[in-house]
């Protein structure tokens, strides 16, 4: 009996708890079995045999397993050195598993062939007791092991690859580096090879054990994730200008898979056809992997997009590509949150200058018409940079306007010249659209739908979409005519054949009704210099003229098309005045009906200030050449008295004053009174310096905005008249009556909106009361 | 002239005056509605009624040191078709007790607005006119014979005035 149990324990150690085998032969067996058989105890012992396996199993083996998972090696600093720990870590206690996993299967077999001999199935399922018993004592952290064991294996493949891949000069290149690429180790002591046979062994193992996936595929599938990104971080970040996509597919398909075939395949890289298991399932993560590959490349170009705009078009490419990405994955989302970030905190801040902020919304523009031709996602993205346009840059108008006729090429004069092209264009395109009407695609479903008409407005080129901002061409186009007038007025030796062209092209964009003033304006100068060399030879003019009178040349423009004059007047200099009067005469007499209304502050002076032995040639404004000819006759003058004599508010006068100050010509001997530096002073060596062509920059139009605020004084009036008479009024009301009763010709633009902030503005200011929807002037 | 009273009745919203007389008509209302607007006088006013330019609301702030004084009228003044040919029709609308107003109906009588109109007259006059009526009533031929006889005893008008005022005033 006990020679019996001893021999069983030679069998199947596992009855005394132990996994220690030692040589049985055939013959061992068959007289176990004899013996069991004729003690009768043959079930009995077979089920003890699998009882004491389960044990085992629960108690020893599983528990070993995974002990070493819980080996902590956070300690090692160098992080090489502790992956390439835990990388044999993992690999012994995975052979240690599959040795016992052996030893078991082969008791087993014994067991089965027991079984079997006596004439019963064998019923016991050992793979799936094994499996079930592992997972089910599955510690937390055990993916790090395996984390490390892939990633050091992984870069050994890589570098591998590399190498063949090279060229023989590259190899060169590669053998003087001290340390191996792949495994990181003095290139003396490489381990590639090691590794790689390590690798193969375990996966062996793994699949044989039916452990694989279960242990690996999660850790392997968040591994080539990394990979993935860290390859595109390495080769695409910061490259727009070619594109990759191509590229990083044929990595993918490649180096990655074939590397994921190898664990699969038992190391080898060959598929057999005939296995459609392994196929399937690296079929399975080829697509997975694809999909992630567009995602992690997609979303790297996303995050660079600001950088992308300002590169465009050189990175062309790059949004190529992404548009690739965007067929297969709905990223648009994505896409405008980040990109409005991105805009906002780079863009829409007090430190960009506004002509900066217009470049790259035109930037900008022009990369989302390049990524998306219907221009939904341009119109979603670009909203804040117009509304912040809109809201805190005052100058908005008058930068693009200047950048649209500045005499540098600049995005938008570019764009300007190319309207005529567009025109063109646009017609072929529509006609295009009708005879291939089976190409129509429809708008993306995130489309706002509010407005119909923007369909329209989103295709269409880059100067509408800065006007846009407005959304009123009126403004544009008097601002521009702003700052013609003053071109016009400052530069009189202007080039009007760039300016012609300029309006011509203008004329395209806005129409010629609302530029038809700008022409008019363009014609007054030219035949203002007709009419001068007319009138200044002409015989009442020159009959009257003294030997000492200054030359005078007049810029005759018609009052009605010019924007308006500031409305500062002064008194000139009674022999000036003379002279203007008798050019006037002339004017009436040439012209009949008409008459000249001077703008005394307008213009420039040439003039020739002898003082102190010395001459001083000078360019002025008409103000301060009136201030120094009055110190011509009267040396000293109290602020108030000249004040009265040029009919000029003191203050503005004693501004003036200042220029001639600084010139060392004037001082101010005791509070409000004024002297004429004659005598050789101490100051007179700064005069000697001060001889050149000075022109103080004062503005001579009234700016656009402060014309607004001007019209808005005058609706202002109306809305006034109108509470008064009819008490109170809806918002639509009053604008519908403004409407009506307060436009001036084609110039009237005053959205409800505008009306409304206005009115709300009055309310706040307790002008008015706002109560159930109507409004009311304030009676208190 | 049939054609064009057609029109402005069939259309009422229309927003073209009638016609080349109705739009010359118009433009010289606008040109007075601008005046009007554009005046620093504040103690008259007056806007034209919803969308039609021939029916206009006027306020009257009664002149100073006169019983009138801080009282509000209203008055709807109505243009012809020939204005400024024809004076325009003006009438209180705020019930007002004065010699020459009636007080039921609210018309007035004003020399210039009946056989002394000249077309040089427009709406800032008009309006002046009236205020200083307030203050200097032509007692000879008065619509209100009571206000006429009660005129002279000036704190009786006054109180009476007052009191009337206070019934008939527009909240």
């Amino acid at each position: 009996m006990d020679g019996t149990w001893e021999r069983l324990k030679v069998l199947f150690p596992v009855i005394s708890s132990s996994l220690a085998e030692s040589e049985v032969t055939k013959e061992n067996i068959d007289s176990i079995y004899l013996e069991l058989v004729s003690l009768g105890v043959l079930e009995e012992v077979s089920q003890l045999i699998c009882i004491e396996i389960d044990k085992t199993l629960q108690t020893q083996v599983v528990p070993e397993f995974w002990k070493i998972f819980d080996t902590n090696l956070d300690a090692q600093s160098d992080n090489q050195a502790r992956e390439r720990c835990e990388f044999q870590l993992f690999r012994t206690t995975v052979l240690q598993l599959y040795k016992k996993f052996q030893i078991i299967n082969r008791m087993l077999e014994r067991l089965k062939y027991l079984y079997e001999k006596s004439g019963t199935k064998f019923i016991y399922n050992f793979d799936e007791i094994f499996k079930s018993v592992l997972l089910s004592q599955l510690p937390n952290n055990f993916t790090k092991l395996v984390y490390s064991f892939y990633h050091i294996s992984f870069n050994v493949f890589i570098n591998t690859k590399a190498e063949e891949d090279d060229d023989d000069d590259d190899m060169d290149q590669l053998r003087e580096r001290d340390d191996c690429d792949g495994c990181e180790m003095p290139t003396a002591r490489c381990q590639c090879q090691e590794l790689v046979t390590a690798f193969g062994e375990i996966n062996l193992c793994l699949t044989r054990m039916g452990l694989l996936d279960r242990i690996s595929g999660y850790t392997l599938t968040n591994l080539i994730q990394d990979e993935i990104y860290g390859h595109i971080q390495k080769t695409c970040r910061g490259i727009f200008d070619t594109q990759h996509l191509k590229n990083l597919e044929k990595w993918l398909d490649t180096i990655v898979l074939e590397w994921l075939t190898r664990i699969f395949n038992n190391g080898s890289a060959k598929l057999d056809p005939s296995n459609l298991k392994i196929r399937e399932s690296i079929s399975y993560f080829q697509k997975k992997l694809k999909y992630l590959l567009y995602e992690k490349y997609a979303k790297t170009i996303i995050d660079q997009f600001f950088n992308i705009i300002i590169e465009f078009p050189d990175s062309q490419p790059a949004i190529d590509d992404l548009k690739l990405c965007m067929e297969k994955l709905d990223l648009r989302a994505h896409l405008v949150e980040v990109l409005k970030n991105s805009l906002e905190t780079r863009l829409l801040h007090q430190g960009v200058e506004t002509s900066d902020i217009i470049t790259g919304y035109v930037a900008t523009i022009k990369t989302m018409r390049h990524l998306e031709k219907s221009g939904i996602l341009l119109q979603t993205v670009t909203e804040p940079v117009k509304e912040y346009l809109r809201k805190c840059r005052q100058d908005t108008v008058r930068c693009v306007v200047t950048s649209l006729i500045e005499e540098t090429p600049s995005d938008l004069s570019e764009e300007l010249a190319r309207s005529e092209a567009i025109k063109a264009e646009e017609n072929e395109r529509n006609q295009d659209e009708m005879n291939n009407w089976q190409d129509w695609t429809p708008d993306p479903v995130d489309a706002l739908d509010s407005d119909k008409n923007s369909a329209q407005n989103r295709r269409s080129d880059i100067i509408s979409m800065i006007v846009d901002i407005y959304g009123s061409k009126e403004l544009f186009v008097n601002e521009y005519r702003n700052l013609l007038a003053d071109r016009l007025l400052t530069q009189l030796d202007f080039n009007p054949e760039k300016e012609i062209r300029n309006l011509e092209l203008l004329k395209l964009r806005f129409g010629e009704n609302l530029l038809h003033s700008c022409e008019v304006m363009l014609k007054d100068i030219s035949d203002s210099k007709r009419i001068n060399s007319h009138i200044l030879e002409c015989s009442t003019f020159t009959s009257e003229e003294t030997p000492n009178d200054p030359a005078v040349s007049a810029l005759i423009v018609s009052s009605q098309f010019w924007p308006m004059f500031k409305k500062e007047s002064m008194e000139l200099p009674e022999e000036i005045n003379k002279l203007f009067e008798r050019y006037k005469k002339s004017y009436e007499e040439y012209k009949g009906n008409r008459t000249l209304c001077w703008t005394p502050l307008n213009g420039k002076v040439n003039i020739e200030i002898e003082i102190n032995d010395k001459k001083l040639d000078m360019t002025v404004n008409p103000a301060q050449a009136t201030i120094i000819m009055h110190f011509q006759n009267q040396k000293e003058w109290q602020l108030d008295q000249l004040s009265t004599v040029i009919n000029m508010p003191p203050s503005t006068l004693r501004r003036r004053i200042g220029f001639w100050q600084l010139q060392g010509l004037i001082r101010e001997a005791k509070e409000n009174t004024f002297i004429l530096c004659d005598e050789n002073h101490d100051q007179a060596g700064e005069i000697e310096t001060e001889t050149n062509v000075v022109l103080d920059e004062e503005e001579t139009m009234v700016s656009a905005n402060d014309q607004r605020e001007e019209e808005l004084q005058v609706f202002w009036s109306y809305i006034l008249g109108m509470l008064t008479n009819l008490d109170s009024m809806s918002l639509e009301r009053i604008h519908q009556m403004l409407k009506m009763f307060a436009s001036q010709g084609p110039g009237f633009e005053f959205s409800q909106e505008e009306l409304k902030s206005f009115l709300q503005r009055k309310v706040r200011e307790h002008k008015l009361v706002y109560s159930y929807g109507v409004y009311q002037l304030n009676k208190n | 002239m049939s054609n064009q009273s057609i029109q402005s009745e069939n259309k009422p919203n229309n927003d073209e005056p009638v016609g080349n007389k109705g739009s010359a008509v118009a433009k010289r209302l606008q040109k007075e509605l601008m005046a009007l607007m554009m005046s620093s006088e504040k103690s008259v006013s007056a806007f034209p009624e919803d969308s039609n330019f021939f029916r206009w609301k006027a306020t009257i702030v009664g002149p100073k040191e006169t019983p009138y004084e801080n009282q509000k009228y209203r008055l709807s003044i109505e243009f012809p078709n020939n204005y400024p040919y024809t004076a325009p029709t003006c009438k209180f609308t705020t019930p007002c007790f004065h010699p020459n107003i009636d007080i039921s109906t609210g018309m007035l009588c004003l020399d210039i607005l009946k056989e002394k109109w000249s077309a040089l007259y427009d709406v800032r006059t008009i309006l002046l006119s009236i205020q200083s009526l307030l203050s200097e009533p032509n007692n000879d031929s008065p619509l209100n014979s009571n206000a006429a006889s009660l005129w002279d005893k000036k704190a009786e008008y006054k109180k009476y005035l007052d009191q009337f005022y206070e019934k008939n005033k527009d909240t």
